[in-house]
């Protein structure tokens, strides 16, 4: 009779630790860096991002250019640091702007109903249907180019998808009792939206419009690239790459560096956004 | 006595296109005087909540009007209604959910009282007196709905419903959800805050023991429309509707 020799199993995998908050703060942490460089950008510049030197064209990085110069003999590191303030607050002002507009529209459209709903809720089912880079091209166009006009085309287009989630959040709270209980508590409409509707369909909006914070970048560099953004000299990340473009294989830097630049804005956004989704998620609140 | 709310031919027809049309509540006509607890018994679906709905003018009346003391609030508006729900409120049936998720009970329960502009702290004395006269302590006044039992939160509820001392209270199936010993707590305060205040109950309920316990009058709804009426010992003792000896009889 042979004994079977087990070694009892123990679970030698640890519990995964829950590194939200955590991950939470260093992205604030980061997402809040990156805010203040673009709001003191002027500031932190070595060099005039516009003054040319024509003797220093397309010099490579060295210890007084980090980042190089441009054709004009720009440096590169101070005109990063500005095009960087001009995209971010571009986007951080095109995000607030279709964030407001958006859920305002959806949670109006979804407390209130009626053909008002449906005729919105209609002109914002073409806006979806429409390849929307393409569209905001054609608004862009239209306006002309420059850098507002380039928020102003991308905004036309994106506030749906704001007013869609809004007016689905609001649909669903707008049926739970607690909506009865606070109409029976004497509030008026307004003050129903105000105070009871919009703080229960605002965090997915939140999620949403972190997670497009870096599209948005994208976008609207997207647009300065094909020269319907901000209009040279303003440096402008989109701008800057397109300036640089036919130079990628003889003076690399020259794109590269405003390339990094929007690739590291747009990893932080995201991971932010991912995080705020995770800490927001009510399976992880619960404790 | 004069009655303190009077429904008179109350009709509500749900229209949905491709369906024909439902009757939810059919030509439905009763009184409620004041200090009276009315209760209100029926299957699901006989439309008793509707009648409620549309009494707390959640829902529009297709047909038919309500009087409250004499006057005729089926179509009031604004700030008229907003004076109206000084007299009547209600306590929905799932506690939990009747309070916003966001907010402290304390908050939701001087919430009418700041409506009426009482200050901050005006409304806090208030809600902390209302939550002791609903035998809850005033650690509640900080609480989240999700963090206190069904029977607390309801009871939460009740005192919700009286901050603003309505004459009516309108009870939508206010103790289903809770547990049996818990209804019988729930039933208890009804009571005892009745006689403090003199309210009128518009008691809706399927449970047809707790009706004959604390009823004073009883309706029999089925299909929308009321089949039965009488004190609850005259109904469940000798019904004289055929659904009502069912419905009795499905008891026992």
């Amino acid at each position: 009779m042979s004994v079977e020799n087990r070694v009892p199993s123990v679970r030698k995998q640890k519990i995964k630790k829950n590194h939200t908050k955590t991950r939470l703060i260093i992205f604030l942490i980061l997402a809040l860096a990156l805010l203040l460089v673009a709001i003191f950008a002027q500031q932190l510049c070595p060099y005039d991002p516009n003054a040319q030197d024509t003797a220093m064209s397309l010099r490579p990085p060295s210890a007084a250019h980090p980042a190089g110069t441009d054709r004009f003999g720009r440096d590169m590191f101070s005109r990063i640091l500005v095009g960087l303030q001009t995209s971010v607050l571009a986007t951080l002002s095109l995000v607030v702007i279709i964030t407001v507009i958006g859920t305002a529209v959806g949670v109006l459209c979804g407390y209130y109903g009626g053909i008002w709903d449906s005729v919105i809720m209609r002109i914002s089912d073409v806006c979806l249907a429409f390849p929307g880079l393409v569209f905001a091209l054609a608004i862009a166009a239209l306006l002309n180019g420059g850098l507002h006009n380039a928020v102003l085309a991308l905004a036309v287009i994106s506030w749906p998808k704001y007013a869609r989630i809004a007016r689905s959040q609001t649909l669903a709270q707008k049926s739970v009792n607690y909506i009865a209980a606070a109409k029976l508590a004497g509030n008026n409409s307004i003050q129903v939206i105000v105070k009871h509707i919009l703080p229960n369909c605002i965090g997915p909006i939140l999620v949403t419009a972190m997670l497009d914070i870096g599209t948005m970048l994208m976008e609207l560099a997207g647009l300065s690239f094909l020269g319907l953004g901000a209009q040279p000299p303003v440096a402008e990340l989109g701008n800057m790459m397109s300036g640089g473009r036919s130079m990628l294989q003889t003076y690399p830097w020259v794109i590269i560096g405003p390339g990094i630049a929007i690739f590291i804005i747009v990893v932080i956004f995201n991971l932010l956004g991912d995080t705020v989704r995770d800490y927001l998620d009510p399976r992880n609140s619960r404790k | 006595m004069k009655p303190v709310l009077e429904i008179k031919n109350l009709t509500k027809t749900f229209v949905t296109e491709g369906k024909s049309d439902f009757t939810a509540v059919d030509h439905v006509s009763f009184q409620l005087y004041p200090g009276e607890t009315l209760g209100i018994v029926g299957e699901s679906g006989s439309g008793k909540s509707t009648l409620a709905r549309i009494i707390s003018r959640l829902i529009d009346a297709t047909e038919g009007s309500v009087f409250l003391d004499g006057q005729d609030v089926t179509e009031i508006k604004g700030k008229k209604l907003r004076t109206y729900y000084k007299d009547i409120q209600m306590v929905f049936q799932s506690p939990v959910t009747s309070f916003d998720p966001r907010r402290s009970l304390g908050d939701g329960i001087g919430e009418s009282l700041r409506n009426q502009g009482l200050s901050k702290k005006e409304a806090k004395k208030e809600a902390l007196c209302l939550l002791q006269q609903c035998g809850l302590s005033s650690e509640f006044y900080e609480r989240y709905p999700h963090e206190v039992s069904g029977g607390q939160c309801q009871r939460a509820a009740v005192a919700r419903a009286l901050a603003v001392k309505p004459q009516i209270v309108i009870c939508d199936e206010a103790t289903s959800a809770l547990d049996v010993t818990v209804q019988q707590q729930m039933i208890e305060l009804l009571r005892e805050l009745k006689k403090e205040r003199n309210l009128a109950y518009l008691f809706i309920c399927h449970n047809l023991a707790l009706v004959q316990m604390f009823c004073d009058r009883v309706l029999v709804m089925k299909d929308g429309k009321i089949v039965e009426e009488g004190t609850p010992d005259e109904v469940i003792m000798y019904p004289k509707d055929e659904y009502t000896k069912m419905l009795v009889k499905s008891v026992l």
